[in-house]
């Protein structure tokens, strides 16, 4: 039985969603703090928030060029 | 004999598209992520171009599970027919139930059905059913549930802003969740078409090949990918509305970061598997991924018994596709009487789903309620949250239609 398959299909699964999840809501929760009236957020912490999106949006184009068969081959 | 197996070939293609739409675009549109229409739009159009990006041929469709080549059997255009009918008639049922299930396992069921009746219960492969389609089914939904469940903890946990004062809730901004959602609902979409239309066109090869049209060991032709292409993207355009509705608003409802978190898991478990060589199925990972993360957010049920009458599905999907199968397959071996019987068979039962199905539509206008009460966190007005909560579960208590 492939257990060792079951077993790295899984672990790849958790780090790649935890990857792409924590990235993503780190970018909102900066999104929410540049975005707040009351006290005036650094403007780093926007940046750092397209930062974020950036990161998770390369995460997902890895994605893509290991479904694509034409560039992962 | 060939040109109806091609035939039924691509309206299985449909079938699996617009049964499996649900799984990328159910939880978008739940969420109001994406307008319904515009969501099977975009999926067709995904899966169309995903069709086209991954040409390898599909491994021998039935995977080893049936014995074929030297020392085993032949698979004839004739038990293609009959687990393809299978297959087709099993796609239809569970859609109009509005269960999500597997295609491929219905694919399955219906060839191992047939080959059984058609030749001999010898021909299948146990140890390789066993750990091909068994154990995934069991797997899958159990990985992308655990992963979606952590997922949504983590989603909430790094979002959740409180004063450190007054300890009220802070602006939090998870509509931007929704943006996300549609990134990673096309990424779901798109390995979908690159998996389930290479089904279709391995199936068609291997037809012309057997009817010695075309070169063993051969691609598949370019008129077969673009058939097979644009039948999975219009059967994803159809929209299986039905199921868009268990999955996205049966089973739990879904807020966008949850949405975002479930569909994270459902793509990373696709791209792992399809990857590293433990096939999941993507219906079943879509669905668990639903459920764990319905479990994860706080202040949701799950509907445990729309879980296990979708499991109940999944059970039955083998077995009932295999009877379907094998029956055809009987039909068959008495000659051309019998297919023709088992064709007017099958479109009478197909056509008859059809029109069960127009006496309760469900179509993009009310597959979902798009949850109003997103809005008014948004706005974090108390009462309007309150009400809407109460709404909500007025909602659920008095199910309507018969879907629920």
């Amino acid at each position: 039985m492939k257990w060792l398959e079951l077993v790295t299909v899984a672990g790849a699964t958790l780090i790649a969603a935890v990857t792409v999840v924590v990235l993503y809501s780190l970018g909102v929760r900066l999104t929410a703090i540049a975005g707040d009236r009351q006290v005036a957020a650094p403007v780093w912490v926007k940046y750092l928030s397209y930062i974020c999106f950036g990161l998770c949006g390369v995460a997902v184009l890895f994605g893509l060029y290991l479904i694509i068969p034409y560039f992962s081959g | 004999m060939v040109a109806l197996v091609i035939a039924l070939a691509l309206f299985f293609d449909f079938t699996n598209g617009f049964h499996d739409t649900a799984n990328a675009m159910a939880t978008p549109i739940a969420t109001g992520a994406i307008k319904p229409k515009t969501a099977v739009a975009l999926a067709a159009a995904l899966n169309l171009v995903g069709a086209f990006l991954s040409t390898e041929v599909a491994k021998t469709v039935s995977g080893g599970i049936i014995r074929e080549g030297s020392g085993g059997v032949q698979i004839t255009p004739d038990i293609i027919f009959a687990g393809l009918m299978g297959a087709i008639l099993w796609n239809m049922i569970t859609w109009l139930k509005g269960l999500p299930s597997s295609s491929s396992h219905a694919l399955f069921g219906g060839l191992i059905g047939a080959a059984i009746a058609g030749i001999g219960f010898h021909t299948v492969n146990l140890e390789t059913l066993l750990q091909k389609v068994i154990l995934p089914a069991v797997f899958a939904p159990v990985i992308a549930g655990l992963v979606a469940y952590v997922c949504t903890r983590i989603a909430y946990a790094l979002t959740s802003r409180h004063d450190p004062e007054t300890g009220s809730k802070l602006t939090q901004k998870r509509g931007g969740f929704r943006t996300g959602q549609i990134f990673t609902s096309s990424l779901v979409a798109l390995a979908h078409g690159t998996n389930d239309a290479q089904k279709t066109m391995g199936i068609i090869t291997l037809v012309l090949i057997a009817a010695g049209t075309q070169d063993p060991g051969s691609g598949p032709q370019l008129w077969v990918i673009t058939a097979c292409a644009l039948a999975i993207a219009i059967g994803t355009y159809a929209g299986g509305w039905r199921i868009i509705r268990t999955m996205g608003a049966g089973l739990t409802e879904v807020k966008p970061a949850q949405g975002f978190a479930a569909e994270s898991s459902t793509a990373s478990a696709i791209l792992a598997s399809s990857h590293l060589g433990f096939a999941l199925s993507t219906t079943q990972v879509a669905s668990g991924s639903v459920i764990g993360s319905g479990m994860g957010r706080r202040g949701t049920t799950v509907r445990w018994g729309m879980v296990g009458r979708i499991a109940l599905g999944w059970l039955f999907t083998l077995p009932a596709a295999g009877i379907v199968g094998a029956l055809t397959a009987l039909l068959v071996k008495t000659g051309v009487v019998g297919v023709v019987i088992a064709a007017v068979a099958g479109t009478a039962a197909v056509l008859y789903m059809f029109l069960v199905s127009r006496k309760s539509q469900v179509g993009h206008h009310n597959a979902v309620e798009v949850e109003e009460a997103g809005q008014a966190v948004r706005f974090a007005k108390k009462k309007a949250l309150a009400r809407a909560r109460a709404a909500e579960r007025a909602r659920n208590n008095n199910p309507k239609g018969p879907q629920r």
